[in-house]
């Protein structure tokens, strides 16, 4: 029986390829169903002793599984097959990357492959709804305009409150620039590989004083040991305006000119004497909002030798905007090289240059192009009989001023040039341990030109021109060094080390330059303009020092432990406050992997992690402890303005989060399951206190900004569930859903001695109005008013009803309280309205939001439907506010106001019109909306060509698809768009409506080829 | 790393602890004081109070009609933007007369020290004489970095608000340089020693001790350091008129004794916005000239015949100023407001107008703000005399120097109510007049607003239509803005009384 047994051991041997023929190291050979094993070497050559009739088994990280009888010949070759789904299952975690099944920490991914057909000129806008815990809002429909991307919930008052990009290892912070454009509008989505988002603190640590907001890991495409291909992927497409408010008509604007007439004691005007026989007037919306076109084409190289890898690209971007004269335009290029100098040495670079232009539209303000275009009066033409642009009449105070002339004539023109990129190189030290250097560098200019032409529309006459330039660059570079020592001990101690150093600096300045009273319009030049020039200069700069290590130890593949340590120097703070110290640890346990659960088939790849971390946020002005003086222009010469306060004492916001979170499978992995949990904390968080008006100036020309502060303590507590199910029925159908839903739970839980902070804007050009409310034991920034009972209609309504801010309930056109005015509810009880009735009238907080991605393959057509939305917030609509004040002269209003308060119109929905003084436009749950909303973001249609018929003629790859951007939104909002995001990204005015510029409707048809 | 990688100061302002190094920085220092700080309040609101509410003027812009017909309340942005601003300028003069002291390098001369030092406080003390008048009590704010953290802070009683405007103002009476305002106008535009003692006898007016105000009014006169521009007396200057003191060139002539001191800059607060508001559209050429307010019927009827200042101050249809625009022939059909009349003081034509960097449009121009000039001390002097303060006579000599330069008979026994009527015409245009209004009595105050005619004349046939608006005893202040009673509801407590140091 031995000698039988010995006689049937064979030795089979052979070499491991992929598919190109590359040799691969490291896989494991295994006997299939023994503990009998061997590794391939470095030229992939295996030598292994098997019985007879046995089967190999070859198995290595990101290739398919492979098994194979055991024949007579004692040499076997085997090519592996790559395994493209589990190349995903590699998770980038900052300074590395990780196995998916043993990330401890909350990390979310985003298929860069779902993006491609999208027509959305930022990435930032491309992540939303596609990662549970990732909100974002898109502010404005602008072509380029910045979002606000909150990651579990808001953690700072006035540090912001934006994520940290980093950009192949090139951090980019995600505060708006320069006309409320996203930082990333200049990054070519195509070129994008993967995205990584650390949400939780654990994860986020390693990136420490700037990780208290999340941190989104962006990683370009790369090349690959594959013969080249050429890819091409362009689509055109039209954007269509949605939505049009319901503004007054000629006869309609006219009738209630002659009613606002009466009050205003005014002059009647002799054309509006019979409003039924005039003509509807302009509307000026329509003369704003128009079609407009986007394409976009990019091509790209790929491929790569045994030593060489390369990923080429260049792209161009034209996007008009639907607002007339806004626009964007990009062009871009890109270069990922990797190169092996030996066995010991590995160099490679990534580097895009990009251009963009931008035409910008005054936005977001009552005297921006949409706010104009809302408040215009009817009466007034776009255009004179001869062709000049029409204008207000001299009676016209506000000197509301044509919109389209504006837009055409006046010039605001966005230049943005950058080179973003890195080299790194990469050494073997020792056969664990490799060094890796890196230097990154983001550098821009960006140049500014406005031009304001000598013009006339009727009483609005300029006649001198002028011309500004605006030139500003930013220089950033970092340089890393880290140590990475990764090693299995005893085949089931598998350790990871890294250690490094990290400096960054950042510079910035420019100049700006004005001129004016040139001699035409055509061609303005700084210095040929009459006008005394004007230069100002500003420039500053900041450094961070830092200092960081981790250690991943994982056992058994079961079991596996993440700590980390970071340490940062900032220049953002004075001496003996600079530096801050971040740790986190975490842990996941691969449930399913436990033998008692071999019988568990019902659950397939259970994973429980948690983890726990402390991260900071320096996100304020340099030399925000100090204060300084600026220089200005006085009729004595240069003096000196102080600016700021200072605060000596100022230091590092810091955050800690826990989180827990469970991974399981579910039908034999068809549905995968993430539920996380997190508490979040925020402390001394970073705050520009809210000083008294009295104490700082407020808003005026010389006014000396509060000081910067570290005050309280906030908490965000939340659940992110993202559910995917996905299905190959066979060949020809699959299915492939994710539901991501994110609630968080947002409460101040300390202000110090601060009772409260209020949001305050000039929201309507009547001055600062408090319009939120934060307080300990409420989320942040609640809206905060008057609660409306109704309109009082009757005599008998005034019987016992408390007076009204003083003021007595009289007949009178001003200063009183009569029939028609609206009632505000005694919240105190104490028999008269003022101030002190204010409450909480609203949540700009969401209950929960949802992103639903959808994609269906059948036979060689796939469909594609992706909807998002939110749920439970409220909406001050603030544009509402002014368009149904019914108070001014010469201000187009909303044809609701129609239905304004007389005797011959007791039922009324509106108040009585009334003079400037009226208290019936305060801050009150009038303006007061929900903003849920469901929109159908993406419908896309594809069709493949089967590629036994495109190789013929000569593609690897032709897909068509067809794609309708925003189809549409269901909602009750009665604004343009209910998706408001925060004004100026400042947390404490999140979700007030200022005129937003409305995202479009864009129907597009691309092609995608490869060859 | 070495330890100045992570060392930022700012590298293109200075870092207030490193600043007032030299003389000339110390000198430097205060020169902000006399321009940007007050820019909206010199621009958009000086207005509404002096000229509105007072009933010298009228409008039909609904943002500022509040203000004719006393309906103001504490949202109105007008309200917030004064009070910002003069606030601001509290806050910008004590950061110099907190940190100088402190900070200065010790080889600078004390008396350089000292002069910034009393034109700092000279400067807070002026911006506090507006708060008080417009809304009484208020918080005294004397270091902002000691109460800009806290959240709630009480109210001071007028009286000590008025007592610490004297201290400010004897601080640098005591400090300042003293000077003699000469021909070379830009040594006149900072304030003195002689311009403090001025604005002291204009306090001690308004507190009603006129035998102070007489004595310091008649110090300032006898020392011989103003002129009036245009006046015969031994405190003449031949060389000017009252239409002169309002043409940019002659800026710091010796009339003036402190003036807001602009500049011909394209940036935003740093020129003089007046023209900009009360000019007529088209003619700065710019988009501006917003015609803001115009005249009332009842101005314009107190006008004697034959007063020079009428040309000066407001524009009649055809009248013809050679010096504006390279000669303007007013349009026949000028019309601000529904008032047939246009606005001279402060319009100084196109010449000067410099369009903002911005895009706007908007213009500014460099001539200075009169906020007190010698013209007014004469009358003050008048004033305190008539009430007792010093002997009549030579109160009565002041008040016919003004007479006389405004080409009028002299009044040989003025009553106060001349001097009331003088004071509204002297300084029509220059914001003062709802201060005179309401300082009388209140019932004589009120009685005044009530019966001040703010109608409108028909643009063609000049057929009056009257408007009255009554005025209460809660119309005499103004309302604190509503988000600052919001944010520190103490300001609708009692008022506390100040810890004097």
């Amino acid at each position: 029986i031995l000698s039988q047994f010995l006689s049937a051991q064979n030795t089979i041997q052979g070499t491991v390829t992929d598919s190109n023929g590359i040799p691969l190291a490291g896989v494991n050979i295994i006997e299939k169903g023994t503990s009998n094993g061997v590794v391939s070497n470095f030229d992939g050559f295996y030598s292994i002793k098997v019985a007879e009739e046995a089967a190999l088994v070859f198995s290595f990280l990101g290739f398919v599984t492979t098994e194979i009888k055991v024949t007579s010949s004692s040499t076997q070759n085997i090519q592996l097959e790559e395994d493209l789904e589990s190349l995903n299952e590699v998770v980038v975690i900052g300074y590395g990357s990780q196995l998916k099944e043993e990330i401890s920490g909350a990390v979310s991914t985003i298929e860069t492959k779902d993006l491609e057909t999208i027509p959305q000129v930022s990435v930032d806008q491309m992540m939303q709804g596609r990662a549970a815990g990732v909100n974002v809002t898109t502010n404005s429909g602008q072509p380029g305009a910045a979002v606000s991307v909150r990651i579990r919930g808001v953690n700072s008052i006035s540090g912001s409150s934006e994520p940290l990009y980093i950009i192949d290892g090139v951090p980019v912070p995600g505060e708006s620039e320069a006309g409320g454009t996203s930082p990333l509008n200049s990054l070519n989505e195509n070129d994008i590989a993967d995205i990584s988002i650390l949400k939780d603190a654990s994860a986020t640590a390693i990136y420490g004083s700037r990780g208290s907001n999340g941190v989104v890991i962006i990683t370009t495409k790369r090349g690959k040991k594959s013969k080249g291909t050429i890819s091409i992927n362009s689509y055109v497409g039209i954007q269509e305006p949605t939505n049009i408010l319901d503004v007054l008509t000629l006869p309609e604007y006219a009738k209630l000119q002659n009613a606002i007439n009466d009050i205003y004691n005014l002059d009647p005007i002799v054309e509006f004497s019979h409003p039924e026989l005039l003509g509807p007037g302009t509307n000026w919306q329509q003369e704003i909002f128009s079609n407009a076109y986007i394409e976009n084409h990019q091509i790209s190289f790929r491929g790569g030798s045994e030593n060489v890898n390369y990923f080429i690209s260049a792209g161009h971007l034209e996007q008009d905007g639907t607002v007339l004269a806004s626009g964007f335009n990009r062009s871009t290029i890109r270069a990922n090289i990797d190169a092996k100098i030996n066995d010991k040495i590995k160099v490679g670079i990534n580097l895009t240059a990009s251009r963009v232009n931008e035409k910008i539209t005054l936005n977001g303000r009552s005297d921006g192009i949409i706010g104009l275009s809302l408040l215009n009066s009817p009466a007034i033409a776009v255009y004179n009989p001869d062709g000049s642009f029409a204008g207000p009449s001299l009676r016209d105070d506000f000197r509301t001023e044509n919109p389209i002339a504006k837009a055409l004539s006046l010039k605001n023109n966005l230049r943005r040039n950058r080179i973003l990129g890195n080299i790194y190189a990469e050494f073997q030290i020792a056969k664990n341990l490799s060094f890796r250097t890196e230097f990154g560098g983001d550098f821009g200019t960006i140049l500014n030109n406005q031009f304001t032409p000598r013009y006339s529309y009727g009483e609005i006459q300029v006649a001198n021109n002028t011309l500004s330039v605006a030139n500003n660059y930013n220089d950033f570079w970092i340089i890393k060094n880290f140590l990475t020592y990764d090693n299995t001990f005893g085949e089931k101690h598998k350790v990871t080390v890294m250690v490094g150093t990290e400096s960054q600096e950042s510079s910035y300045g420019g100049v700006t330059s004005t001129d004016g009273n040139f001699v035409g319009n055509d061609f303005p030049v700084l210095g040929t303009g009459d006008a005394a020039d004007n230069n100002t200069q500003f420039k500053a700069s900041q450094a961070l020092e830092s200092y960081f290590g981790r250690l991943i130890y994982s056992f058994n593949n079961k079991y596996s432990i993440t700590a980390s340590m970071r340490a940062d120097g900032s220049s953002k703070f004075s001496e003996g406050n600079k530096w801050g110290y971040f740790p986190s640890i975490s842990g996941a346990w691969q449930l399913s992997k436990e033998s008692f659960m071999d019988d568990f088939d019902a659950i397939q790849n259970i994973k429980i992690y948690g983890g726990y971390g402390e991260v900071g946020n320096q996100n304020i002005p340099n030399f925000a402890y100090g204060s300084r003086l600026n220089p200005v222009n006085t009729g004595l010469g240069t003096g000196f303005l102080v600016t700021n306060f200072a605060n000596p004492d100022l230091t590092w916001e810091s955050s800690t989060q826990a989180n827990l979170g469970i991974d399981f499978s579910l039908f034999n992995n068809s549905l995968n399951a993430t539920v996380e949990l997190y508490n979040k904390v925020s402390k001394d968080f970073l705050f520009q206190f809210a000083s008294t008006n009295f104490a700082t100036g407020g808003m005026s020309p010389g006014a000396i900004n509060p000081p910067w502060v570290n005050l309280g303590k906030m908490v965000n507590k939340g659940i992110d569930v993202t559910l995917n199910y996905k299905m190959d029925y066979d060949d020809n159908f699959s299915w492939n859903s994710t539901l991501t839903v994110s609630h968080y739970k947002n409460k101040v839980t300390d202000l110090g001695d601060v009772p409260q902070i209020n949001g305050a804007m000039n929201i309507n050009y009547d001055g600062q109005q408090n319009i939120t409310i934060t307080r300990a034991g409420d989320p942040i920034g609640l809206f905060y008013g008057l609660e409306v009972e109704g309109i009082f209609r009757s005599v008998d309504d005034f019987n016992g009803a408390p007076i009204q801010y003083g003021r007595p309930f009289e007949d009178a056109l001003f200063g009183t309280t009569w029939l028609g005015d609206i009632k505000f509810k005694d919240q105190n009880n104490d028999g008269v309205i003022d101030d002190n009735d204010r409450t909480v009238i609203g949540n700009p907080h969401p209950d929960f939001t949802f992103g639903f991605q959808n994609s269906f393959r059948y036979k060689n057509f796939d469909l594609s439907v992706f909807l998002q939305g939110s749920y439970g917030n409220d909406v001050f609509n603030g544009i509402n506010r002014l368009l149904t004040a019914g108070n001014r002269t010469y201000t187009n209003q909303l044809s609701s106001v129609l239905d304004y308060w007389s005797v011959d119109n007791p039922d009324a929905s509106a108040p009585r019109l009334a003079r400037n003084d009226t208290r019936n436009i305060e801050i009150s749950d009038r303006y007061i909306e929900d903003g849920s909303y469901v929109r159908i973001q993406n419908v896309t249609i594809g069709y493949t060509l089967d590629s036994k018929i495109s190789e013929k003629i000569g593609f690897s790859l032709l897909k068509i698809y067809g794609s309708i951007q925003n189809l549409y939104t269901f909602t009750n909002y009665s604004g343009y768009d209910p998706e408001i995001g925060s004004y100026n990204q400042n947390t404490l005015l999140t979700g007030i409506d200022a005129g937003r510029y409305p995202s479009p409707r864009t129907f597009t048809i691309g092609v995608n080829v490869e060859f | 790393c070495d330890k100045e990688f992570l060392d930022r100061p700012p590298e293109d302002s200075f870092n207030v602890a490193d600043f007032f190094q030299t003389e000339d920085q110390v000198v430097a220092s205060t020169n902000a004081l006399y321009s940007v700080p007050w820019y909206d309040f010199n621009e958009n609101t000086i207005w509404v109070f002096g000229e509105l509410s007072s009933g010298n003027c009228r409008t039909w812009d609904p943002r500022n009609a509040d203000f004719v017909n006393f309906a103001v309340n504490g949202n109105n942005a007008q309200i917030s933007r004064t009070w910002e601003a003069l606030f601001a300028v509290v806050a910008q003069a004590n950061t110099i007369i907190n940190t100088l002291p402190e900070a200065v390098n010790p080889n600078v001369p004390s008396g350089v020290v000292n002069n910034a030092l009393g034109e700092a406080r000279f400067i807070r003390a002026v911006a506090y004489f507006y708060i008080v008048r417009i809304w009484g009590s208020v918080p005294i704010i004397e270091n902002n970095a000691d109460i800009v953290l806290e959240p709630k802070i009480a109210r001071n009683p007028v009286e000590d608000i008025y007592r610490f405007i004297r201290e400010d103002l004897e601080f640098a009476v005591a400090n300042c340089y003293p000077k003699i305002r000469g021909a070379n106008y830009a040594e006149n535009a900072r304030v003195s020693s002689g311009s403090a003692k001025a604005m002291l006898a204009k306090i001690y007016l308004y507190e009603r001790n006129y035998q102070m105000a007489y004595q310091l009014a008649d110090e300032v006169i006898n020392s011989g350091e103003f002129k009036l521009f245009g006046g015969d007396g031994a405190d003449g200057d031949s060389s000017g008129s009252y239409f002169d003191l309002f043409i940019p060139e002659n800026d710091n002539n010796p009339e003036s004794i402190f003036a807001l001191q602009w500049t011909s800059s394209s940036r935003y607060s740093e020129g003089n916005g007046l023209q900009s508001l009360l000019a007529p559209s088209g003619f700065t050429g710019g988009s501006d000239g917003y015609s803001a307010i115009g005249i009332s019927p009842d101005l314009l009827q107190a006008y004697e015949a034959g007063d020079l200042r009428f040309y000066a101050t407001f524009m009649e249809r055809n009248a013809f100023y050679p010096n504006l625009n390279g000669g303007y022939v007013v349009p026949d059909n000028i019309d601000f407001q529904g008032t047939r009349h246009g606005i001279k003081k402060y319009v100084v034509g196109a010449d000067y107008a410099i369009a903002r960097d911005d895009g706007s449009g908007i213009t500014s121009t460099p001539n200075n703000t009169y906020i007190l000039r010698y013209g007014e001390l004469l009358l003050i002097h008048a004033e305190a005399a008539l009430n007792g303060g010093g002997p009549v006579s030579s109160g009565v000599e002041s008040f016919n120097k003004i007479r006389r330069r405004a080409g009028l008979p002299e009044i040989a026994n003025p009553t106060l109510d001349d001097v009331f009527h003088e004071r509204r015409i002297e300084l029509a245009m220059e914001f003062e007049f709802w201060y005179d209004v309401v300082r009388q009595d209140p019932a004589t105050a009120i009685a005044f607003l009530s019966n001040t005619d703010r109608g409108t004349y028909n643009s063609d046939t000049g057929e009056l239509q009257s408007e009255f608006f009554q005025a209460t005893m809660d119309d005499l202040l103004f309302p604190y803005p509503t988000v600052e009673t919001q944010n520190n509801p103490a300001l609708l407590e009692a008022p506390v009384p100040y810890d004097f140091k």
